[in-house]
């Protein structure tokens, strides 16, 4: 079985104060199919992770990764100690 | 003008007092196709509701396929200790049909989830399609060699017993596929979904 795609998704939505149905509307796919998502139960298509990406408005990798994520915050930080 | 049309339903936006006139105005001022604003107003009813955890989904599989199990035994049981009483010849039966339709109840039910694996592609999205074919695949996978054992079987009961006895074990079997063949994908399906999540 393939190892499971990490996102970030669910920290995009806390972000943006979007519900999972509202989400799952937006996208026009299932409510449990986005918590399925945050969850790692379920691997999406391609073509659904590019949807969730663009509606998010942001590069694909942002969104979906093969490795864990670290945290957000450190990201930011580390970008703006660098800048 | 509500700032977030775009996200409410419109019994949300009547609620915060816009009326009907209004909203299918302001509908057709943001350029919604006629389908968009048919759906806005007549909601399709979700397709996956109330689907109950894994764990009550698989209880539910194993009481309804366990049900049918256990009066099977006693039919057979009591055919061979009773012959021609009561229990056997017509108590049984009835309790047999009687599951039968708790089966009917609990599988076909529109709003649990025989829905979900009969509906077309249309509604469902990509991981609902998913799960109804690999439903549907393994429920064939399963089905099959089942039926290609219990036939035989089935033939040999009775030539080993052409009597009542052999009848009823060769019944039985026709039995088990007949209420197989129809509920298979969906317990496989309920069996396989994971535990709901909410809408938030």
């Amino acid at each position: 079985m393939a190892p499971p795609i990490q996102n970030r998704i669910a920290v995009l939505r806390a972000e943006r104060d979007l519900s999972r149905q509202q989400l799952a509307d937006a996208l026009g796919i299932n409510y449990q199919t986005i918590g399925y998502l945050e969850r790692g139960d379920y691997n999406p298509s391609l073509e659904l992770a590019f949807r969730i990406a663009e509606y998010f408005g942001l590069p694909l990798e942002a969104v979906f990764s093969r490795q864990p994520f670290a945290p957000m915050s450190s990201q930011l930080y580390r970008k703006e100690d660098s800048a | 003008m509500i700032d977030d049309f775009d996200k409410l339903s419109v019994t949300e936006l009547r609620l915060r007092g816009m009326t009907s006139d209004k909203i299918l105005a302001e509908q057709k001022r943001r350029g919604m196709s006629k389908e968009a604003i048919h759906d806005a107003w007549y909601p399709k009813p979700p397709t996956y509701d109330r689907i109950g955890s894994r764990r009550f989904r698989r209880r539910l599989v194993l009481a309804t396929y366990g049900g049918w199990l256990l009066v099977a035994v006693i039919l057979l049981v009591a055919s061979r200790v009773y012959p021609g009483s009561l229990l056997a010849a017509e108590v049984l039966p009835v309790l047999m049909i009687a599951n039968s339709v708790v089966i009917g109840v609990w599988f076909f039910r529109r709003t649990y989830i025989s829905r979900e694996v009969l509906a077309s592609d249309v509604g469902l999205d990509e991981r609902l399609v998913q799960n109804r074919n690999l439903a549907f695949r393994r429920a064939f996978q399963i089905f099959v060699p089942l039926v290609m054992l219990a036939w035989p079987i089935s033939m040999a009961v009775v030539a080993v017993e052409p009597n009542t006895h052999g009848y009823t074990g060769a019944l039985l079997i026709y039995l088990a596929a007949a209420i197989l063949a129809p509920t298979l994908p969906t317990a496989i399906w309920a069996w396989r979904e994971p535990d709901p999540v909410d809408t938030n």
